[in-house]
C-alpha cells in the first residue's frame, strides 16, 4: 500500500508520520518495538482483513455471533486510578491549604519567550508543525545538548519533539519496549514511568533508592541488570528525592549496561535546577549514545508547565521506533509554542545562573521551615523537592499524615508512597516542593511551624 | 517477521512516495495535498490565546469552562445531555483523543470496524493497541454503506466501529438511514461506537452533521472525538476532546495523563473564546468553505474530471480520474506536480481492505480546499494552462 508524502505533513495525507517515508535501517526495525513493527506490516500488506485468518475465523466473520461481549475498558486499565495529584490538590482546595505537593509554580515563565509565542500567533504560525518539531526547535535543541554535554546530534534524525516530556516517555516505552520486556526503574519514581510501561505489557523490577543518601545500591544492581534486561530508566536529577546521579553511579550503569546491551532512557526535565552537584548526562559517557534516549522540556526550565514542549535525543535507530509511536499518541506539538521554545533555549548564561540562584533562596527558606517545624530532612541536590521523614509526628503511614497536614496545618505534601511498586517501602517520606514564590513559601513554613504537633 | 519483508517491497513503495513529496517541494507546487488552511485563523481566537499567555495561565490547567461549553453545544446541536464535570477529557487535538480512546477501550485481539477508504492513522492506533482492524468498504461512486457487508464484517471479537463523519478523504456525510443501520449494529452487537467528528461544522447544501450518539441508545456506548483544529483554523495548536459515558471517559482520562498530561494551557483558554463564537461565526464558516468546495468542482470539471460525487462535507474532494485517463494515482500527482505544479494526495493510500474493482484503488485523487482564495486561483489557472485543445489535461 503506498502512502503519500508531501510537505508540511498534515495528519489527512498521514504521509509524513508515515513508516514508508523513509525505509529504516535494519536495527532500527530491530529496536522499535514490534506493535510498532506490526503497523508498518500491516500498511505493507496486499492482504486485506483475511490476513492470518483461518477458514473457521472467516467463516465465522460470516454468521452473526449469538453472544455478543460485554462492554468493558481494556484490562492494561485496571491499575491505573486517579492520580494521587489530583485527589491532593482536592483535598487542598476543599481546606484552602497551601500547596506545596503538585509540582509547577505559582509564579510564571519569562516575558521573552511569552513574547515569543504570542508573536508566533500573530505571525499566523498556527498550523500543524513537522510531526517531529519545528525545524528551528530540533535546531536549538540540538545546539543547546551540544552547549550542555558536547555531544554534536543531527537535529533531523536524533531529534523530536513532543507534548512534554509525558509524551516523551510514553513514547519511548510504547514505541521501543514490547510486552514481557524486563525494565529497570528506580523507587522511588515519577509515577507515569510506571504507569506507561503497564501499557507497553513490560515487566517492571524496581531498585529502591533508600535514605537518607538515596546511593545505587551496587550489589542489588550487579544482579539486577542481566541479559534479559531490555532497558533502564534513569530521573536524574531525580523526583521526588533531589538526588543527582554521580558519575561513579552513572559509569557502574553503563558498563552493566554495554556488557548485557540494555538500553537507557533517562528523564532530565530539571537538568538545570543542579544544585550541590553537577548534572551529568548519561548519553555523554563512552560507549552510551547509541544505547541512549535522553529525554527533557522546557517546562520547569522556563516555568511553563502548561505549554507542553519535551523532546527526546536519540540515534536513528532508536528515534525511529519513537517518532512512530509519538505520531499515533499526538501526530505533533503544539506549533507557536515550539517557535517560542526554540528562543528560550537560546537564552544566555545569566538566565540559568538567575533561575538556580532564585530557586535555591526558595530552597533555604523551605529546608529551614521545614527542620525547625521538626522533619528529618534529607538533602536534596537537584530538582525543586525535598522529601523528608514525617514519622517524628507519630502517624502512621505517609497519606495518613499528609491528610493531617492539609486538614490541621493548611498545607500540601504528597505521599511518596505512590512512586514505589510497593506502598510500604514509601510509607515514611512525603515530598515537598519549593516552586513557589517567597511569601507562599514563608506562610507554609509559619503554618507548619506553628500548628505542627507531635500525636 | 519484519524482517521477512522482502527489501523490494520496502523500498519500492518508500521511494515512489518520497519522490512524490520531494518532487512537489522541488517544485515549489500549490498545495492541494495537505488538509489544514492556509488562510489566517480568526483573530478573536488568536487574541485570546495572546491574553491568555500575558494573564499568566501557562502552568498546567484543566480548563472547565471548555467542558461546559461544550456540554451546552451538545445538547443544542445534537440533544444530548452531557455531564460537564465527569464525561470530557481534554486531549492534544483529536489525535491524542483517539488514541486515548483506543488505548483505554482496545484490547489484545479485539476487533474495531473501520469504513474504507479512511484516514491512515486509526488503523495504526488500533493495530498500537494490539487490536484487529477490520475494513469494511463503502461502495463507489458515492461511498454508500452496505448494510449487509457491515452486518457480516462483526465477528465475536468485535469491541468497537470507527466512525468519521463528515468523512476523510471522500467528503461523505453519512445519512440519517446510514447512522440507523450503524446504530442498530452497536446496539445489537453491544459494541462500542468511536467518533471522529472534527469536520463537524463543515457540511454544505444544508446537510446537517447529525452525532451518532444522539440516535436512540447510543449514548451510553459512543465516544466522541472532535477538536478546534478544522472549525478555528488552529490545527497547530492541539487543542481536541473526547466526550464519552462517565466510566469510559474516566478510563480516557486516565490514560490521556499519562500520555501528557493535559493540553497546552494558553490555547486551552483561547478555545473557551472560540467555542462561544457567535452563530454568525459558524455560518460563515460554512459558507466559505462551501464556495470553496464549489470553485475546486468547477476547476476539475474544467479540465476534464467528472466528479460523480460532490463533497457533502469536510474540507476534501475525492476526485476520480476519467476512464480515459489511463494513469495511475501515483503518476497522475507526479505529472500535476511537474507540469501544472499542483499537489494532491494519491487516493491509494485511503484504501486498506478490498474494494470491489481492485483498480478502482489507484484511481483516486484527494484534492483540498481548506485554502485561501489566491491559492485555489492560482491553483485553477496553472490547471488551465496545461489543457490541451480538447479542454482536458495533456497528459
Amino acid at each position: 500500500m503506498l502512502l503519500p508524502s508531501v510537505i508540511n505533513a498534515s495528519p489527512s495525507a498521514t504521509c509524513e508520520t508515515m513508516l514508508l517515508r523513509s525505509s529504516p535501517s535494519s536495527s532500527a526495525f530491530r529496536y522499535a518495538a514490534r506493535r510498532i513493527s506490526a503497523v508498518r506490516m500491516a500498511a505493507t500488506s496486499t492482504a486485506s482483513e483475511e490476513k492470518g485468518a483461518s477458514s473457521v475465523e472467516k467463516e465465522q466473520r460470516n454468521q452473526l455471533p449469538s453472544n455478543p461481549p460485554p462492554l468493558q475498558v481494556a484490562k492494561r486499565l485496571e491499575k491505573f486510578k486517579t492520580t494521587i495529584f489530583t485527589q491532593m490538590s482536592m483535598l487542598a482546595i476543599k481546606h484552602g491549604a497551601i500547596n506545596l505537593g503538585q509540582g509547577f509554580p505559582n509564579f510564571d515563565g519569562p516575558e521573552f519567550v511569552k513574547e515569543a509565542a504570542i508573536q508566533a500567533i500573530k505571525e499566523g504560525k498556527n498550523q500543524y508543525a513537522r510531526g517531529y518539531g519545528v525545524p528551528e526547535l530540533n535546531s536549538a535543541i540540538a545546539a543547546r545538548f551540544k552547549k550542555d554535554t558536547g555531544l554534536e546530534v543531527d537535529p533531523e534524525k536524533e531529534v523530536t519533539v513532543t507534548s512534554g516530556c509525558t509524551e516523551a516517555i510514553a513514547a519511548t516505552m510504547l514505541g521501543l519496549i514490547n510486552p514481557g520486556d524486563e525494565v529497570i526503574i528506580f523507587a522511588p519514581f515519577y509515577d507515569s514511568y510506571e504507569a506507561t510501561l503497564s501499557m507497553a505489557g513490560a515487566k517492571i523490577k524496581s531498585i529502591t533508592l533508600h535514605p537518607p543518601d538515596f546511593a545505587v545500591p551496587v550489589d542489588e544492581l550487579k544482579s539486577a541488570i542481566t541479559k534479559d534486561t531490555r532497558a533502564i530508566m534513569i530521573n536524574t536529577p531525580h523526583n521526588p528525592t533531589g538526588k543527582m546521579f554521580s558519575r561513579e553511579e552513572l559509569e557502574l550503569i553503563a558498563s552493566l549496561c554495554i556488557e548485557n546491551d540494555v538500553l537507557v532512557f533517562t528523564d532530565e526535565v530539571y537538568d538545570k535546577l543542579a544544585f550541590e552537584a553537577e548534572h551529568i548526562c548519561m548519553a555523554s559517557l563512552p560507549g552510551m549514545y547509541e544505547r541512549t534516549v535522553t529525554m527533557n522540556s522546557i517546562g520547569k526550565t522556563f516555568s511553563l508547565t502548561g505549554w507542553k514542549i519535551g523532546w527526546a535525543i536519540a540515534p536513528p535507530h532508536l528515534t525511529w521506533g519513537f517518532r512512530q509511536a509519538h505520531s499515533f499518541l499526538t501526530f505533533a506539538t503544539s506549533t507557536p509554542m515550539q517557535w517560542a521554545a526554540s528562543v528560550a533555549l537560546k537564552a544566555p548564561d545569566t538566565y540559568f545562573e538567575e533561575l538556580k540562584r532564585d530557586y535555591l533562596m526558595k530552597k533555604e527558606i523551605l529546608v529551614e521551615g521545614l527542620k525547625a517545624a521538626g522533619f528529618i530532612v534529607y538533602p536534596s541536590s537537584g530538582t525543586y523537592f525535598v522529601v523528608v521523614d514525617h514519622t517524628p509526628f507519630g502517624y502512621e503511614n505517609d497519606v495518613a499524615f499528609c491528610e493531617y497536614l492539609i486538614r490541621e496545618v493548611g498545607v500540601v505534601a504528597i505521599p511518596t508512597s505512590v512512586f514505589y511498586l510497593d506502598p510500604e517501602e514509601g510509607k515514611n517520606l512525603v515530598r515537598f516542593t519549593f516552586c513557589k514564590d517567597e511569601d507562599t513559601l514563608r506562610a507554609a513554613v509559619k503554618r507548619m511551624k506553628e500548628r505542627l504537633h507531635k500525636r | 517477521m519484519e524482517r521477512k519483508l522482502s527489501k523490494a517491497s520496502r523500498s519500492l513503495t518508500s521511494s515512489a512516495i518520497q519522490e512524490l513529496s520531494h518532487l512537489a517541494q522541488r517544485c515549489g507546487a500549490i498545495n492541494l495535498a495537505e488538509g489544514f488552511p492556509d488562510f489566517p485563523a480568526p483573530p478573536h481566537i488568536k487574541r485570546a490565546a495572546v491574553a491568555a499567555i500575558n494573564a499568566d495561565l501557562n502552568q498546567y490547567r484543566h480548563v472547565q469552562g471548555i467542558c461546559d461549553q461544550l456540554a451546552v453545544m451538545m445538547k443544542q446541536n445534537h440533544g444530548l445531555d452531557v455531564n460537564a464535570l465527569t464525561d470530557f477529557v481534554i486531549c492534544c487535538g483529536q489525535s491524542e483523543a483517539f488514541a486515548a480512546t483506543i488505548l483505554a477501550t482496545i484490547d489484545q485481539g479485539d476487533e474495531v470496524l473501520l469504513f474504507d477508504p479512511a484516514y491512515e492513522t486509526y488503523e495504526s492506533c488500533i493495530i498500537l493497541a494490539g487490536g484487529i482492524p477490520v475494513n469494511v468498504p463503502l461502495e463507489p461512486p458515492h461511498w454508500t454503506l452496505n448494510v449487509d457487508k457491515f452486518m457480516k464484517s462483526f465477528t465475536s471479537r468485535t469491541k468497537a466501529v470507527v466512525l468519521n463523519s463528515p468523512h476523510n478523504p471522500t467528503g461523505k456525510v453519512f445519512s440519517k438511514e446510514e447512522l440507523e443501520a450503524i446504530a442498530a449494529a452497536c446496539c445489537q452487537m453491544d459494541c462500542l461506537a468511536i467518533t471522529d467528528e472534527v469536520y463537524e461544522y463543515i457540511t454544505f447544501d444544508l446537510q446537517k452533521h447529525i452525532s451518532l450518539a444522539s440516535l436512540p441508545k447510543m449514548q451510553e456506548r459512543t465516544i466522541i472525538t472532535s477538536s478546534l483544529s478544522k472549525t478555528f483554523s488552529v490545527t497547530g495548536w492541539r487543542i481536541g476532546w473526547a466526550c464519552a459515558p462517565t466510566t469510559i471517559a474516566s478510563a480516557i482520562k486516565n490514560i490521556h495523563v499519562r500520555i501528557t498530561d493535559s493540553a497546552p494551557s494558553p490555547f486551552q483558554e483561547a478555545a473557551l473564546a472560540a467555542l462561544q463564537s457567535p452563530p454568525g461565526y459558524f455560518k460563515s464558516l460554512k459558507a466559505e468553505y462551501e464556495a470553496r468546495r464549489d470553485f475546486v468542482i468547477q476547476m476539475l470539471s474544467d479540465v476534464g474530471f467528472q466528479i460523480s460525487f460532490k463533497p457533502q462535507g469536510s474540507a476534501f474532494v475525492f476526485a476520480e480520474l476519467p476512464k480515459n485517463w489511463l494513469v495511475s494515482d501515483i503518476e497522475f500527482v507526479k505529472v500535476l506536480i511537474e507540469k501544472a505544479g499542483v499537489a494532491a494526495v494519491p487516493g491509494c493510500g485511503f484504501f486498506h481492505g478490498d474494494i470491489d474493482d481492485q483498480n478502482l484503488r489507484t484511481r483516486y485523487v484527494r484534492f483540498a480546499f481548506c485554502k485561501g482564495s489566491d491559492t485555489l486561483n492560482a491553483a485553477a489557472r496553472k490547471l488551465q494552462d496545461i489543457v490541451g485543445s480538447t479542454g482536458h489535461l495533456q497528459l
